[in-house]
């Protein structure tokens, strides 16, 4: 239960509301806007686009393959970040959180120069398995995936730190082998987090614009859509599909939370 | 001649900058071993070494007459009980239980109701641990653990956080399973009240290493070195060196002498004893109560400490002369300055 404020501690949460509702108002503010300018007959009109429709599929099922790839190698690595005890640990945790800190039109940069056409891993890539990632729904992945991995990282390894080894321990001890311990106890225990994690390396992979421009500016993701309607036709086609994807993106963002949210946490025990 | 249920010849490990160094320790069968030791001296790295989770770097351990120096611990048949005891918050009481027979071959027959019955805890079947009393988590615990069919059990600090009325219970509650079941443990505990009650027999690990394994009374009375004094609550150590008067003449002794074995008289009585009794003229400093006892502190020339019950009835207050007697079989006389074992 949270516990509520008491013995004159009410006039600090009151300034902290106050101030809060602030910055609850300047994230809504521009989101309500957005909403608030369009009409339902423009927005039905925008979503029947072809193009539309194929930019947001296409960001879609990026975002979920790049959540999809981020936990499939960021969560056993975000085990081994809270459970090795091995030297150089913290430096490499700060190093997982860099791509969070580079500019997203470096990381383009970057991106494209290892995996351009003549990159050291692009090259190679399309010249032994016909796998281009310049300009291709590939490139859209490793964009989206280069900026939003550390989300799921990070999460998971907060996550696995908050179940207690001594647990893993016991279950060694009731005869479960390691595998099947960290399968039976600490993963259902994490998961939560790592829902948490994945669900916010989705959001940050679909709202991606720079990277992804660089590496793979088409096929086009919707937030690339959105950029070449902005230039093209001007804001209100623009503004439209950018509802569009927010919707989208809002909903599939709850429903994430939920499913998050639903699931036993870590660390209930009494 | 029975086969120890747990033999360990000298066990080294190496954990970092900490190690374990030559352990040597046996546990007859249905045999409680209290494990003390100041923070730091490896308590818990030897129970998690007995339960295979760290690979010793020279020596041997064996569980039940079987060399189990490298094996796994899934494949040791060992209970390991941890604070608060370790049951998997996500899973039902019931699902708790049936862990550890999904888990152990040769566990198919145990069956998760009959167990949770004879524990007392069938009703909470499908409560979830965050729901249960620290009591109801031991039985559940124990009811796991024994479902995996253990050989042996080892308890790290399982009351560590319980309020002493709570551990008092659970302790003789554990103490009348761990009889009646007839199986060895080992048991951690920072507690000297857990050793007088649990223990057959106490080990005392100081920096890596065991320092005297005994009986209660062995250990508690007669410690082996300074270490071992400091561990099991000896108040009264003396560094000095010692005259003929009260030992064989030392130059550099140091005496351990339990306050509880400190007689002290109101007044200046001393008298001389057939039993050869050491009497010392003293001046009470401070009277401090502890429940039913007290801790009294005199000054006999050096400070002295005596576990006295109702002094102020026997006319014992701050400042009152007093005589004390040391019965000479309660002196105890570490050789050297008390230098630990390695």
């Amino acid at each position: 239960m949270t516990p509520r404020p008491v013995g004159g501690s009410h006039g600090v949460f009151l300034v902290g509301w106050l101030v809060g509702s602030l910055l609850i108002g300047f994230i809504l503010a521009p989101l309500v806007g957005l909403a608030a300018t369009q009409s339902p007959e423009v927005l039905a009109a925008v979503a029947a686009m072809p193009d539309v429709r194929e930019a947001i599929g296409l960001s879609l099922v990026a975002s979920f393959l790049a959540a999809a790839l981020a936990s499939a190698a960021g969560v056993p690595l975000a085990y081994v970040l809270a459970r090795g005890g091995f030297r150089g640990q913290s430096a490499l945790a700060a190093f997982i959180d860099l791509p969070l800190a580079v500019p997203h039109t470096v990381a383009g940069i970057a991106l494209l120069l290892v995996f351009g056409r003549r990159g050291m891993l692009g090259g190679p890539a399309e010249h032994l398995f016909g796998l281009r990632f310049w300009g291709s729904f590939a490139g859209v992945v490793v964009g989206m995936l280069f900026v939003s991995a550390p989300y799921t990282v990070n999460a998971a390894r907060l996550g696995f730190e908050a179940v207690d080894p001594r647990l893993e321990q016991v279950a060694r001890t009731l005869g479960f082998g390691p595998w099947r311990a960290l399968a039976t106890v600490t993963l259902p225990l994490a998961w939560r987090s790592v829902m948490i994690g994945m669900t916010l390396t989705f959001a940050r992979a679909i709202s991606e614009f720079a990277a992804v421009a660089i590496l793979a500016y088409y096929p086009m993701t919707a937030p690339v859509k959105i950029y070449e309607l902005f230039l093209e036709q001007g804001l209100s086609q623009s503004a439209a599909v950018a509802l569009l994807l927010l919707v989208v993106s809002l909903a599939l963002f709850l429903i994430f939370r939920l499913i998050a949210q639903g699931r036993v946490g870590a660390g209930s025990d009494r | 001649m029975t086969v120890p249920i747990l033999e360990m010849e000298r066990v080294a490990v190496r954990l970092g900058a900490f190690a374990l160094r030559n352990v040597s320790l046996a546990l007859a069968p249905s045999e409680i071993l209290v494990l003390i030791g100041p923070n730091g001296a490896g308590k818990s790295v030897l129970l998690e070494t007995i339960a295979g989770f760290h690979a010793p770097a020279a020596g041997c351990i064996r569980i039940a007459g079987r060399d189990a120096t490298r094996l796994p611990p899934e494949q040791r048949r060992v209970g390991f009980m941890v604070q608060n005891y370790g049951l998997f918050p996500h899973l039902s009481v019931a699902a708790n239980v049936g862990f550890a027979i999904r888990a152990r071959r040769g566990a198919e027959g145990v069956d998760v109701g009959k167990l949770l019955e004879r524990f007392g805890v069938a009703a909470l079947a499908k409560r979830l641990p965050h729901d249960l009393s620290p009591g109801e988590k031991q039985r559940v615990a124990l009811a796991r653990a024994l479902a995996s069919r253990p050989t042996l059990f080892l308890f790290d600090e399982p009351f560590a956080v319980l309020d002493a009325r709570t551990r008092a219970t659970l302790r003789d509650e554990l103490r009348q399973f761990l009889r009646d079941a007839k199986l060895a443990a080992i048991f951690v505990s920072h507690d000297q009240s857990d050793v007088h009650i649990l223990a057959d027999r106490v080990a005392v690990l100081h920096d890596g290493a065991l320092q005297q394994v005994g009986s209660v009374d062995d250990v508690f009375s007669r410690p082996a070195n300074r270490h071992v004094a400091d561990s099991v609550g000896v108040e009264n150590i003396l560094s000095g060196a010692a005259t003929r008067r009260l030992l064989p003449e030392t130059p550099d002794a140091t005496l351990c002498l339990r306050a509880e074995d400190v007689d002290v008289l109101p007044g200046d009585v001393r008298r001389e004893s057939a039993d050869g009794a050491i009497w010392l003229e003293a001046v009470v400093r401070d009277v401090v109560r502890l429940g039913p006892v007290a801790r009294v502190t005199l000054d006999c020339g050096f400070p002295l400490v005596a576990a006295l019950l109702r002094p102020e009835a026997n006319g014992l207050s701050e400042r009152t002369p007093a005589t004390v007697r040391i019965p000479r079989a309660s002196l105890h006389v570490l050789s050297g300055a008390g230098a630990p074992r390695d």
